[in-house]
């Protein structure tokens, strides 16, 4: 573990109270260290979403260990179209981290965005609009952009590209995989899209009924799949390709 | 409407009327061609003419000037009741939509009992309590204003707090005051303008009723539901007395109404 930037052992976590109360995490153990994009795989409802919202710390009702060694980690939801304030302009939803952060001085808030946006991959010209004025893939990269600008290094993407079509998901899988390696970002990737895991991850986790059932390197796993549901996750990608 | 493919017609006849009705308004507070409560002998029962343009009543007050003042008496209570009204609704249903709870689940039912109850009908009971005057009327309206503004702001608080952008709000550490105030209730401008236009028309109507029933503001301020009162002896004989003051309320919440559905239609194309 040591220099993990996630480090999770037998983690449970419940949602709901009382006689209501279910797990949906059970015995998860999974390690991210810094620089590395782990993947976790799986259908709906298999807990995905749920160790992400543990790792972000949105989820009390936990027991078991969980180490995360990174400033405030952000997160890039799936739809861009719900994660952007529609009252605001983006010039506001990107210096809003930096308000919250304690940036009083506009102007050193104005330059960090400035500084922010050709990497990824927007003008200065956008600042000003509103989020219902810009594309979908646009969209996403002010998303991303927000999810940078206080500078932290662990951020979960929750199926950043799966709201978007395949040319745009392509972009933008390449400049999250450009941002990662100029900024040294680690990320939690979190998709049903086995494809989308491929081109990005380093290492896989899946996971079904709250559980990890099987993880590994993703040409491992991709090659030899031991746990049955993995190769029926499999067998269902490839048949769609 | 940006393409201007089709007109929004309530829009501009409101805004129109409104204009128009706020001018006549604002005319009242610094100028009346007679001094309103001023009897003159000989423009007794004066049939409405050059001098005197909505006539005169069996003491020979200009109606004209008197339904400027009202006017004037009226506006500024429906302001001050829809002010107290949206300002609490706003704070208490935002909150309450936000935090949900336990708390929620009892402020939302004293409400719905306050709301069942005619609001007229409350007022009077609270101004039979208090007295008349206008303060009073203001306070008791005001009050009996919050739930509907309440719930109206709590359920577009209920449909935002859990939007991603929300969220990742909070995890950027955004305080929950800021979260409530500066992110979310932007997003509700829509909804809060067009039921703060209705909220007016109900405040203009319930002090008209209620000073029509001889409970709101005092003689020496008349409202034009006071007026309406005084004249309701000489319907017949002196029927502008009536009419006139009859007709800048109904102007008035005519205008205001359709502003308030342009607003709606406007907002509801835009998004």
């Amino acid at each position: 573990m040591s220099n993990a930037i996630v480090h999770i052992e037998h983690l449970n976590s419940w949602y709901g109270k009382g006689k209501e109360r279910k797990q949906v995490l059970r015995d998860v153990s999974v390690e991210l260290a810094p620089g590395e994009v782990l993947g976790i795989v799986g259908e709906s409802g298999s807990g995905k979403t749920t160790l992400a919202k543990c790792v972000l710390g949105m989820v009390t009702d936990i027991t078991g260990e969980l180490a995360v060694n990174s400033q405030r980690p952000q997160m890039v939801f799936q739809d861009p179209y719900g994660s952007l304030n529609p009252a605001k302009t983006v010039g506001w939803i990107l210096e809003e981290p930096l308000r919250a952060a304690g940036v009083k001085d506009r102007e050193e808030r104005r330059r960090r965005v400035a500084e922010l946006l050709p990497l990824v991959g927007l003008e200065e010209e956008h600042l000003a609009r509103k989020p219902a004025q810009l594309s979908g893939g646009q969209r996403q990269r002010v998303a991303i952009a927000a999810a940078l600008i206080q500078g932290s290094k662990l951020i979960v993407l929750d199926e950043p590209v799966s709201a978007l079509d395949v040319t745009l998901q392509a972009q933008i899988l390449r400049l999250l995989a450009e941002l990662k390696e100029r900024l040294g970002l680690s990320y939690l990737f979190i998709s049903h899209d086995l494809a989308v895991v491929y081109q990005l991850c380093d290492r896989v986790a899946v996971m079904t009924g709250g559980e990890i059932v099987e993880a590994g390197d993703v040409d491992e796993i991709y090659d030899h799949p031991k746990h049955p549901y993995t190769k029926k996750l499999l067998d269902a990608s490839l048949a769609l390709d | 409407m940006k393409n201007g493919k089709q007109k929004n017609w309530y829009l501009t006849i409101g805004i129109i009327l409104t204009a128009c009705m706020l001018i006549f308004i604002a005319v009242g507070f610094f100028w009346t061609p007679y001094v309103p409560s001023a009897m003159s002998s000989g423009d007794r029962n004066g049939r409405p003419s050059l001098r005197h343009l909505f006539g005169c009543d069996s003491f020979g007050r200009d109606i004209f000037s008197r339904t400027l003042e009202g006017a004037g008496s009226t506006l500024t209570i429906a302001l001050a009741v829809l002010a107290v009204g949206a300002v609490c609704g706003l704070i208490i249903g935002a909150l309450c939509g936000y935090y949900g709870g336990a708390a929620d689940a009892l402020i939302m039912r004293l409400c719905d009992a306050i709301a069942a109850f005619p609001s007229v009908l409350l007022a009077m009971v609270v101004l039979a309590v208090t007295g008349p005057g206008k303060y009073n009327v203001i306070g008791a309206l005001g009050v009996l204003f919050i739930p509907s503004f309440a719930r109206l702001v709590r359920g577009e608080f209920l449909k935002y707090r859990d939007r991603d952008f929300v969220q990742s709000a909070r995890l950027t550490g955004v305080s929950d005051l800021r979260v409530i105030f500066v992110h979310i209730l932007p997003n509700t401008w829509p909804v809060l303008l067009s039921g703060l236009t209705i909220g007016f028309n109900n405040a203009v109507l319930a002090e008209a009723s209620m000073s029509y029933l001889g409970i709101g503001v005092s003689a020496q301020e008349p409202s034009l539901g006071y007026m309406l009162k005084d004249a309701q002896g000489y319907f017949f004989t002196l029927p502008w007395c009536t009419a006139f003051p009859a007709a800048v309320v109904i102007l008035l919440i005519l205008g205001v109404g359709l502003l308030g559905e342009g607003i709606r239609e406007r907002m509801g194309v835009a998004s």
